[in-house]
């Protein structure tokens, strides 16, 4: 039976998002493919924060990096096609957490957090410095959207925005799927070792720092793949919308009021923040000010998120039944 | 002497400012990371709001001085409000969640300013008796900046001697050093905690009304200050507060000459000098533990 329910509120969901187009406007697409985006770009941070047990604080770095890449290839390099554009984003990210990874893995705890801040600044500047290339504050735009072809098949126009919903969430929810899957392979739970007891692993002759370079690795390539989705959906990447320190705060916000103990709270939490953003811009401009009270107050009272207040009212109200 | 050496004698001087008013940022910070071992993100946050706190009251009395003293202090108290309501509780939660509070406060508090103050920059006027300009060997000086200068030295000279001079002093660096020995030994640690921070809230306010002439009061300040006074923190070390002044006006030099001479990259030359820094030593230059 429950193995049955799963399977059903997986296709409920699928359907449900897959008539939203037809029977909503084009804002509530875009807002769920931005949600969907940003579900991805949060899930690697808590692939860092959950499950490996560091906090980084400069995940914008790898999120706009993927998001420059995927701008710069689609506006210099005529014809350019739609999954290599992806992929260049994925790729990018991925580059720089391989680069950064040799520093990073040396550290642990709030150092981790700080290093990881300071070269997101630094990532920030430098974009914001070199108007050349990244066009400074303006930020790159205006680059064409390719069709997603299949070769021999057919070749879907991208610039139509249900025909881009579609795209989008079929490619998010991919790498969703992947990071799934990875999470449960062997690696993953070696993961989840690092962050419980470093230091068994290492007499267990596991090779720590590359395992936790590979983890490294892999969020940033997801990362920046979020941010390539982002820069195709906004058709505009600029240092301020991309690579800021609000861009590096806020997945770390969702990962915590969904629950960073668990695969889909970052998921939730994105929601939550985007509905709540939705509902809170019709009464006052100050959403800042109420996502950072909501945050002061979900770490201070629910450290396991809104996951984790489900699952104490469920053991609470259902309690499981003792087997005798 | 020629005008070029002028040119750089004034520079330097500039930097000086510059680095003085950063230490005076940077030196509650990190004496907060020592002893509690989160870097308070927010802390930048509280010298804008001092700054913020001046303008109101220059506009209430009209007179920088009882601003000077006043504004410092009600940050100051925020920041013992902060400490007691919002991080002790979170003590036994570890690091991460108290380190994520002061992202928190830090959005909540840059959104309270643009709610009482709106989005514009303030101008805090130098008062006439700072204003003008000093002339010495040869060389016109603004007068502010040497204030600035002197200011932060008697400030720090003036917590330098409690620091190690005083019982008080040596149970604060005792804290820092071993916070749970120190609590061991029966001295209530806690209250340590809070007095801490309250002092370095209270000098970050400082540096935030000098700054408030200089840099004009508005609510991207805390970005500026904070990002700079955090370079300072983690190339100096974590927790040492030797290694925040030397970088503190090593920084304030690197600003001053790069915006003279390669005014695009000087920001980015400060974050470079970070990064090789921690490429060579991830603990900062002076650094000793995580």
């Amino acid at each position: 039976m429950r193995k049955y329910s799963k399977w059903i509120f997986s296709g409920v969901i699928v359907i449900l998002l897959a008539v939203i187009p037809q029977f909503f406007s084009i804002y509530y697409a875009n807002f769920l493919v931005a949600f969907a985006i940003f579900s991805l770009y949060a899930v690697t941070l808590n692939l860092l924060l959950g499950y490996m047990g560091v906090l980084s604080f400069g995940h914008a770095m790898f999120f706009g990096v993927g998001a420059y890449s995927t701008a710069l290839a689609l506006t210099h390099i005529p014809g350019f096609p739609l999954l290599p554009a992806i992929l260049i984003g994925g790729l990018a990210g991925g580059l720089l957490a391989f680069i950064l990874s040799p520093l990073l893995v040396r550290v642990s705890g709030t150092a981790f957090a700080m290093l990881t801040l300071a070269f997101g600044q630094l990532i920030f500047v430098l974009a914001l410095k070199y108007r050349e290339v990244t066009g400074g504050e303006d930020g790159i735009g205006g680059y064409p959207l390719p069709p997603l072809n299949i070769p021999g098949v057919m070749s879907i126009d991208m610039t139509d925005q249900v025909n881009f919903y579609y795209f989008a969430l079929v490619v998010i929810t991919i790498c969703l799927s992947i990071l799934w899957f990875y999470t449960k392979t062997p690696f993953g739970s070696l993961v989840v070792g690092v962050r419980d007891n470093a230091m068994r692993l290492q007499y267990l002759g596991f090779n720590l720092p590359q395992t936790k370079a590979i983890n490294l690795i892999v969020c940033g390539a997801f990362a920046g793949v979020a941010g390539a989705v982002n820069a195709l959906l906004q058709k505009l990447v600029s240092t301020v919308g991309v690579l800021d320190i609000n861009t590096s705060f806020l997945p770390i916000m969702m990962a915590y009021i969904g629950g960073t103990g668990n695969f889909f709270g970052p998921v939730i939490g994105s929601g939550v923040l985007y509905l709540l953003e939705d509902l809170v811009i019709r009464f006052t401009e100050r959403i800042g000010l109420v996502n950072g009270v909501i945050f002061i107050l979900v770490v201070t009272y629910l450290p396991l998120g809104l996951i984790g207040l489900f699952s104490m009212a469920k053991e609470k109200w259902f309690p499981k039944e003792k087997a005798s | 002497m020629s005008p070029t050496v002028i040119l750089y004698i004034s520079q330097a001087i500039h930097g000086l400012a510059y680095g003085m008013l950063l230490f005076l940022v940077a030196s509650g910070l990190t004496m907060i990371f020592g002893m509690m071992g989160i870097l308070n993100l927010a802390h930048a946050s509280f010298a804008m709001l001092a700054a913020y706190f001046c303008y109101q009251v220059l506009r209430m009395f009209g007179n920088f001085w009882v601003a000077l003293l006043i504004a410092p202090v009600i940050a100051g108290m925020f920041g013992v409000l902060t400490e007691r309501y919002l991080l002790r509780p979170l003590h036994k939660q570890g690091h991460l969640a108290e380190l994520l509070v002061t992202v928190g406060i830090m959005a909540v508090i840059l959104e309270v300013v643009k709610l009482f103050w709106g989005t514009e920059s303030l101008v805090v006027k130098i008062p006439p008796s700072l204003g003008g300009l000093v002339t010495f060997a040869g060389m016109t000086y603004p007068i502010y900046r040497i204030f600035v200068i002197g200011l932060a030295t008697l400030v720090l000279g003036f917590m330098v001697l409690i620091l190690f001079k005083t019982r008080l002093g040596k149970i604060v660096r005792a804290t820092v050093a071993d916070s749970d020995m120190v609590n061991a030994l029966g001295i209530n640690t806690p209250l340590v905690f809070m007095l801490v921070f309250g002092i370095g809230t209270w000098l970050a306010g400082i540096a935030g009304v000098v700054a408030g002439p200089l840099l004009t009061v508005f609510p991207g300040m805390a970005d500026q200050l904070g990002m700079d006074a955090f370079v300072v923190v983690v190339v100096g070390g974590f927790g040492s507060l030797g290694g925040a002044f030397i970088v503190s006006i090593i920084l304030g030099e690197l600003n001053a000459y790069g915006i003279q001479f390669i005014p695009r990259l000087a920001p980015v030359l400060m974050f470079a000098f970070m990064a090789i820094v921690l490429a060579v030593k991830p603990l900062g230059l002076f650094g000793e533990r995580e």
